[in-house]
């Protein structure tokens, strides 16, 4: 019986050292002072200031940090409006319309980037920032609005109607009763956007324009061209940050942690 | 089917000790419920006889062997959920006929004894279904099919029928104790109802706080409860104050014997609106208020300072407005005498 | 939930879905019609030539052996990968849902599903610096073991396979660890007392109830393994061209468009074959 308890607790933290050896050795890289990650370790912190001094990597990350931004911002307003219509109205095609919100998560982003290529340049708009940030809002639309949606399904309607009854318009009892109420599901559905478009690379690489990218395709195309122990230490950046943001989620959201 | 016994069970759950040194005896095709508050300690003494706990001290026996260290399921033990916890992934026949196919019978001998199983239950013909198309009575029935098909030693029960509502619970209670007769099977059942456990069971054990308090065959424990606890706690109990009030009112009379307590049954109280001549106790008291209830009345009465109940068919009590003078008197022999406050 | 009608409530619910259905058909389902459109043409129609309607593009899949060649190597990828997630996932899963209980679950679960939301391109990029020759894997093995150790395993389609399993195991673990906790503990007293042992257990009950979510996260692996293009440029090398970077050739460095969208909408026929197969059994969990 122990024998087996112990066999599983290796088991898992074998996985668990499978899933982050690599990320703390990109890490510890980030910090050796050969630009080959040739051993033996030597400290230096020589690599993150060339980053902060590497123009085109600032360029591209404050225009990641940006439309990522602007994606939770949008992704946030629309995906908790179309939530609160699915979960309070009753009307013909609801079930295809929460159907609909599939494909987009479901379909491999390599299809969907580049049907939103071929579509963008057919309709005049072409590759650029507007066309990754439109593609970036539609990726993190149906996230949003399951997360949302979840969160209202513990919601007691009840509390609208009692409102209602002591005489609150519908945008009142929006605002007052229900968007407190569901405020942890819209800011992890928030910070769901926020990660999917920050860390998102596929949808990205065929819509930016060269020379005008995304960090991840930036650092996509350094990789192709060659290792440059930068791109290391800005991945490392990345991964930290994107570490940081679900820890946060986490709090907000408790997956299955409960009992 | 065998006997059951436990022996000195002390059982401890970190700092907290959920069974302190219980000993109890379970008779072969006995009946026997497991009383007590939550949190007494009785669904731990059922999983330490089921095997689920190993307790730290003391002796479980089943048909004369010690088992205290044999896993539950190299028991031979039929048990009943709470919740039943059917497999919801199989069949109705192909639960009942789960722990059949763990013991490697074969399919025919299967398909006869789970056939059987559910002719006893009355759920023959059900056999395809899934338990999320069953009702309450149903699945509950399902589980008494599949805890008994194995012909356990021992049949435990943990509050099998909470679930189900009142009126479904009366009719499984007639329908469990046919079953335990029909199989003559040693039954183990723990309940917080005491109406349930005076009901089903031929000996019932009260806990409380991880110990057992009493236990006896139900009539007994009810006439003789050996401290207030368990008299309260089996069925309603009036208790005179202590120490009696001295001088006692005027026109009331008791005759005592030298208990450390005195209880008595509310349905051995008589209601009046004056003394009555015949009592051996007799103690004024002023009507608090009547609850009708069908054909029983309960009569809420401040005495002494406490507050009693009395209980009698609705027509044996008299209409008498709230807040009137009234007299409780009782025999002599309808006082219980309790060894321990 | 059946509401009483509200004057307006029609138009009030409409006006709250328009703005995000409207965005998605824009971004999403537009491009996808007219991607298929697209693939039945003989060129792009912005460009100089002007575009007639062809078979060209579906007859070029079809009568080129490469392509459903390396359709088919992409779906044994996917099988591997899938496979590898599977096997290394559940036992996983199961740890966390039934040994170990309280706070230290809700920590190793997150800890479990963080690398998850994090970059997945950076996680690729830290594995080819992990496998480089003479890299740090190399070195570790050769300082542990007393033989010469030359694993060689950069640019190799070990390498492409590892970074898929590291970028999906999440999905799996995910999955199977939501079906497995839903399942009663009870289930399992009852069929202890019914003196069932831990292999009929698994066999007889964990691996039927927690199929739904185990079948989930095969398909959430499977899905976009087979279109992944960017893990194989990275770690594949030479041997790294599947069907994915196929497409991503016709898109970024050959410009064929209309063959690049017939050959992604073969992969999303292949992809929606592969749900279509698994929705009976995602249906039952959900019921």
């Amino acid at each position: 019986m122990t024998g087996l308890r112990l066999a599983g607790l290796m088991w898992l933290g074998l996985v668990l050292i499978f899933l982050y050896a690599p990320i703390l050795v990109m890490a510890a890289m980030s910090f050796n002072a050969s630009p080959f990650y040739q051993l033996p370790f030597e400290f230096s912190a020589r690599w993150y200031h060339d980053l902060a001094e590497n123009a085109a990597i600032r360029n591209a990350a404050t225009r990641s940090v940006l439309i990522a931004v602007a994606t939770t911002i949008i992704a946030t307003s629309l995906g908790t409006a179309a939530a609160l219509a699915l979960f309070r109205h009753d009307f013909r095609g609801k079930r295809l319309l929460k159907l609909l919100l599939f494909p987009p998560i479901a379909i491999p982003w390599l299809i969907t980037g580049t049907a939103m290529l071929i579509f963008f340049f057919a309709i005049g708009l072409g590759r650029g920032t507007p066309a990754v940030l439109i593609g970036h809002v539609a990726l993190a639309l149906p996230y949003v609005i399951v997360v949302v949606n979840a969160r209202l399904a513990g919601f007691d309607i009840t509390l609208e109607e009692a409102a209602r009854a002591l005489g609150a318009g519908p945008w009142t009892v929006t605002r007052r009763v229900t968007l407190p109420a569901i405020a942890p599901g819209i800011v992890a559905g928030a910070l769901f956007a926020f990660a999917v478009s920050f860390d998102q690379f596929v949808v990205s690489y065929f819509l930016s324009k060269p020379g005008d990218s995304t960090l991840p395709v930036l650092i996509y195309t350094a990789i192709r061209k060659g290792f440059t122990p930068e791109i290391n230490a800005v991945s490392t950046l990345i991964i930290v940050t994107s570490m940081a943001l679900m820890l946060v989620v986490a709090r907000f959201f408790s997956f299955g942690g409960h009992r | 089917m065998a006997e059951v016994s436990v022996a000195g069970v002390t059982m401890r759950f970190g700092e907290m000790t959920a069974l302190d040194d219980v000993s109890l005896d379970f008779v072969n095709g006995g009946f026997f419920a497991l009383l007590g508050p939550s949190g007494s300690g009785k669904t731990t003494l059922l999983r330490v006889i089921a095997g689920f706990l190993f307790p730290q001290a003391g002796r479980v026996r089943i048909a004369g062997q010690p088992v205290e260290r044999v896993p539950v399921e190299k028991r031979e033990i039929g048990m009943m959920f709470q919740n039943y916890a059917l497999f919801p992934n199989l069949t109705v026949a192909e639960n009942v006929g789960f722990g059949l196919r763990v013991r490697h019978v074969s399919r025919a001998e299967e398909r006869r004894r789970v056939g059987e199983a559910l002719d006893l239950v009355q759920l023959s013909g059900l056999g395809a279904r899934r338990p999320r198309e069953l009702s309450g009575g149903q699945r509950q029935r399902v589980a008494l099919a599949r805890a008994i098909v194995t012909n356990p030693k021992v049949l435990l029960l943990d509050e099998p029928l909470s679930a189900l509502d009142k009126a479904l619970r009366v009719d499984m209670q007639i329908e469990l104790k046919r079953i335990q007769r029909e199989v003559g099977i040693t039954t183990i059942f723990v309940t917080h109802d005491q109406e349930e456990a005076l009901t089903l069971a031929d000996r019932i054990g009260i806990l409380r706080d991880g110990r057992l308090v009493q236990a006896g065959p139900p009539r007994e424990v009810y006439n003789a409860p050996i401290d207030t606890f368990t008299a309260r706690f089996l069925g309603e109990a009036n208790l005179l104050p202590d120490p009696l009030p001295v001088p006692l009112p005027d026109g009331a009379r008791l005759s005592l014997t030298s208990a450390a307590a005195h209880a008595v049954r509310p349905e051995a109280l008589t209601l009046s609106p004056g003394p009555i001549a015949a009592a051996e106790n007799l103690l004024p008291g002023r009507l608090v208020s009547r609850v009708f209830a069908g054909s029983m009345a309960t009569c809420i009465v401040a005495v002494l300072g406490e507050t009693w109940k009395v209980v009698a068919r609705d027509r044996d009590l008299p209409q008498l407005p709230e807040n009137t003078e009234v007299w409780l008197g009782w025999a002599r022999a309808d006082t219980i005498p309790i060894d321990r406050a | 939930m059946a509401q009483a009608p509200i004057p307006g409530d029609g138009r009030r619910a409409a006006g709250l879905l328009a703005p995000a259905y409207l965005w998605l058909t824009l971004a999403v389902f537009l491009p996808l019609s007219a991607m298929l459109f697209f693939s039945f043409l003989t060129a792009a129609p912005f460009g100089t030539e002007s575009p007639r309607a062809t078979l060209e593009n579906y007859r070029d899949f079809f009568e080129t052996p490469t392509y459903a060649l390396l359709l088919w190597k992409s779906i044994r990828l996917g099988l591997w990968v899938t496979l590898l997630c599977v096997l290394i996932g559940f036992p996983c899963a199961l740890v966390l849902a039934r040994q170990i209980r309280g706070r230290a679950r809700e920590a190793l679960f997150l800890l479990v599903i963080l690398p998850f939301w994090s970059n997945s391109l950076v996680r690729v990029f830290s594995w080819a610096i992990v496998l480089r020759g003479n890299g740090v894997l190399d070195r570790t093995l050769d300082a542990l073991l007393p033989f010469d150790v030359r694993l060689g395993l950069m640019f190799t389609p070990a390498a492409v396979v590892i970074g898929l399993v590291h970028s999906y195991l999440p999905y799996v673990i995910l999955t199977s660890y939501l079906a497995l906790q839903a399942i009663e503990d009870d289930i399992f007293d009852a069929a202890r007392a019914l003196g069932a042992g831990r292999i009929t257990i698994l066999r007889r009950l964990i691996l039927p109830l927690s199929l739904p979510g185990l079948i989930a996260g095969a398909v959430l692996v499977f899905v976009p393994v087979v279109g992944s293009f960017m893990e194989p440029r990275i770690l594949g090398g030479r041997f790294g061209t599947y069907f994915g970077t196929v497409i991503e050739d016709q898109f970024v460095a050959v410009f064929n468009w209309p063959l690049g969208a017939a050959l992604s909408f073969i992969l999303l026929a292949v992809v929606l074959a592969i749900l279509g197969l698994s929705s009976p059994v995602l249906r039952r969990g959900l019921t």
